[in-house]
């Protein structure tokens, strides 16, 4: 099952938009009770003031998110770091995506970026599972002002280095569907073959292509239209560093909810290495 | 568990108690988790930054001043009275990573009297250290004042207590009102302070061994090699060695506490002796005893002149200020731990630990810290908030020690340290009779008002916790 990480900043009037509520109704749900504290106090004690009124607060939450469909449940966590809590409480219930709450109404239609070297796999199969049989458009986003990753197209070759190519795990994606075995080396085909895929789930399927400038401007400027954001998550560059996450500029820009949409390349071919040597 | 705390204070609150389960990035209770942020170098720069700014910019010019060279001695007793101390400091952080320190060991291992004491005198004397850091960062102020011109003549004691007055409120009041992590800026002052240290001192080293020659005044005084010099001065000196039980505060915030907890620990105590027994040699190789006893607390500056001209003066002066800064305020954070420590067990009244809504921070226990660190600062004596600083956590150490063989010796379920020091009750019983021993050397009104401070936290424990139980309760 799906499982989406919603944080909320829960003692600072964090909420949840009704919109994103019942966006994902169709997945299951932890919401993610965080109080960030400065590093005069120690967490411990800000848990002795607070923690009954921020668990009732969780608790109403999470029991909207009952009521609008999937599972939920909570957990509550008291930091000085809130990225760090965020990301270790991803892995730990193993959530496919993270929210980056924001507001907004009932979700017509969504855009998901498909922006640089992003898992499409996994943020299309998540795609698929968030809309489920419900009348919810997408908006394929790429912007062609990115490099397409120079074709690596040997997909098996997966334990020489820590970084696999998007347009092998792209080709992963169409081999089920395309009985050519074309492969898309240019970006309008990468973007034709996803939305391929998600007209086969049974969506409605628009598809944006981004000619120049910078990606980032051009995504935000493609959000008029769209309720919420779908990317995936990119690994810390220099521009994250300085700007803040890419994800977080998303949705400060475009007002609206952010869903993350986590990479697991990186982690699956740390299993891939864990097992053979569990074994010998 | 069987053999939680229990019973209650004058006001009826009880000891909190819960069961926890501890990983290596959270603490885990039973409806929340708490984040643990702190990592291997946040842990070193906070046991670090806080000792440093004492033994390296403050007491060289003291120490060096009354015995010389032997001074070397005095900071190599400190140390390795401290190393002995944190050895067993270690293997009861890593059994009991909690807030609170060493306080937290001793009302776990020895009870609550003892806890009570501890816990009242860590607070207490992290005040003290907390004033004697200021009263340097002063001194240093005025240093900086001449070098840009203004001259303090006769009244240079008073503005010295002004400077140190004026740093406490303000640090009170960041700290009260300031959301920002200084956490990256600490450990950004302490790189700085290394990095500018090993320069200096690599200089001063290739000086003492004739490779580069600068002209040293010429003095008679000899140094005094001694037992009892030596031992008095590190009695002295050892405020400067205070810093890893601060580490053990912050004990419940360290990712991965079993590995991390005694690195920090060991690893700031050996780091700052090395740097001690060096600045100390370097010091005195260039001036003689006299020469440093005149230029008093900020000798270094001029250690830093005769060394690399007035640029040698300029970064001792620019390093002073970072570094007794940066303990004031390590100080003053940890101080708020130790007072949440004895207020979560119900040893002082629970409006201690309030937090303010506005801000998130503790104001109650930073004001505890803030406002007596004032008062003490205003007398701008050095020697005597050294002293009394250095006997109120000698007395928690030689406790921790004595709490670390009982503890042993009782073996509640729940103990069960990753890290155990080797050789069974050696170390421990060593470090107990050192603590305690060195206190033999303090000047005698520094120890008058030490025990003072400590009969009056045991009347405060038959007055309001008499009837709180601790021992062996996890």
């Amino acid at each position: 099952m799906t499982r989406v990480l919603v944080p909320i900043a829960v003692l600072d009037g964090g909420s949840v938009s009704p919109g994103l509520i019942s966006l994902l109704g169709a997945v299951d749900v932890t919401v993610l009770g965080y109080h960030v504290l400065p590093e005069q106090t120690p967490p411990d004690q800000a848990r002795l003031q607070f923690e009954e009124r921020a668990t009732s607060a969780l608790e109403d939450v999470s029991q909207e998110f009952a009521a609008a469909g999937g599972a939920a449940d909570h957990r509550l966590v008291f930091t000085h770091d809130r990225e760090q809590t965020i990301e270790r409480v991803t892995d730990e219930v193993d959530a496919d995506a993270f929210a980056v709450p924001g507001t907004t109404g009932d979700v017509d239609r969504l855009l998901v970026s498909l922006s640089g070297d992003v898992d499409a796999d996994r943020v299309l199969s998540f795609v698929e599972a968030l809309v489920g049989d419900r009348d919810i458009g997408v908006t394929l986003f790429l912007a062609a002002g990115e490099r397409p990753p120079a074709g690596d197209d040997d997909a098996t070759d997966a334990d020489t280095s820590g970084e696999r190519d998007t347009v092998a795990v792209a080709d992963d994606a169409v081999d089920a569907g395309d009985a050519d075995h074309d492969r898309p080396h240019t970006t309008q085909a990468r973007l034709a073959v996803a939305a391929d895929r998600l007209r086969e789930a049974g969506i409605d399927v628009e598809t944006t292509l981004a000619a120049a400038g910078s990606p980032f401007d051009a995504l935000v400027d493609a959000v008029p239209g769209h309720d919420a954001v779908v990317m995936g998550e990119r690994a810390p560059s220099f521009r994250s560093f300085v700007f803040g996450e890419e994800s977080e500029r998303v949705a400060a820009a475009s007002v609206g909810p952010v869903l993350v949409v986590r990479d697991r390349r990186a982690a699956d071919e740390a299993d891939a290495d864990a097992t053979p040597a569990a074994g010998e | 568990m069987t053999d939680g705390p229990s019973g209650r204070n004058l006001d009826g609150d009880a000891p909190v108690a819960e069961s926890v389960v501890e990983t290596g990035t959270a603490t885990i209770t039973d409806d929340a988790e708490l984040e643990r942020t702190i990592g291997l170098t946040g842990g070193l720069a906070i046991g670090i930054g806080t000792m440093i700014g004492a033994g390296i910019f403050v007491f060289p010019g003291l120490a060096g001043g009354e015995i010389g060279t032997a001074a070397t001695a005095s900071f190599t007793v400190g140390g390795v009275i401290a190393l002995l101390v944190a050895l067993p400091t270690s293997e009861l952080a890593t059994a009991m990573p909690r807030s609170g320190g060493g306080y937290y060991f001793i009302s776990r291992g020895l009870g609550t009297l003892a806890g009570t004491v501890i816990g009242l005198s860590l607070w207490l004397g992290l005040v003290f250290a907390t004033a004697f850091y200021l009263v340097g960062l002063g001194y240093y102020a005025l240093d900086a004042l001449a070098q840009v011109g203004i001259a303090v003549g006769a009244g240079a004691d008073a503005v010295v207590s002004a400077i140190a007055v004026l740093a406490g409120v303000g640090f009170t009041v960041l700290n009260v009102t300031g959301t920002e992590n200084a956490a990256k800026l600490q450990n950004g002052i302490v790189a700085l302070l290394l990095s500018m240290l090993v320069a200096f001192l690599g200089f001063g080293l290739l000086e003492a061994f004739g490779v580069v020659a600068v002209d040293t005044p010429s003095g008679q005084a000899a140094d005094v090699w001694g037992i009892g010099p030596v031992l008095s001065v590190a009695a002295l000196v050892f405020t400067s060695y205070l810093g890893f039980a601060q580490v053990a505060t912050v004990a419940g915030e360290m990712k991965d506490p079993g590995r991390n907890l005694p690195l920090a620990m060991v690893g700031s105590v050996v780091i700052v002796t090395v740097l001690y027994v060096l600045t100390i040699f370097v010091a005195t190789n260039i001036f003689t005893r006299d020469a440093l006893l005149s230029a008093g607390e900020t000798a270094m500056v001029e250690v830093g002149r005769a060394l690399l001209g007035p640029a040698g003066a300029l970064v001792i002066i620019v390093g002073g200020l970072l570094a007794t800064m940066s303990s004031a305020n390590a100080s003053i954070l940890s101080t708020s731990r130790a007072i949440y420590g004895v207020s979560k067990d119900a040893l002082l009244p629970r409006w201690a630990s309030r937090i303010n809504l506005r801000y998130g921070t503790p104001h109650v226990a930073l004001g505890m810290a803030g406002g007596p660190v004032v008062v003490l600062a205003a007398t701008g004596q050095v020697r005597l908030l050294a002293e009394v600083a250095s006997f109120l956590h000698l007395i928690m150490y030689g406790l921790m020690c004595v709490a670390l063989v009982a503890i042993r010796r009782d073996r509640p379920e729940w103990y069960d340290p990753d890290f155990v020091v080797p050789g069974g009750p050696v170390v421990p019983v060593c470090g107990a009779l050192a603590s305690f021993g060195l206190i033999a050397f303090m000047n005698g009104l520094s120890i008058l008002v030490g025990i003072a401070v400590i009969a009056a936290t045991a009347g405060w424990y038959f007055y309001y916790a008499r009837d709180v139980s601790l021992k062996g309760a996890l």
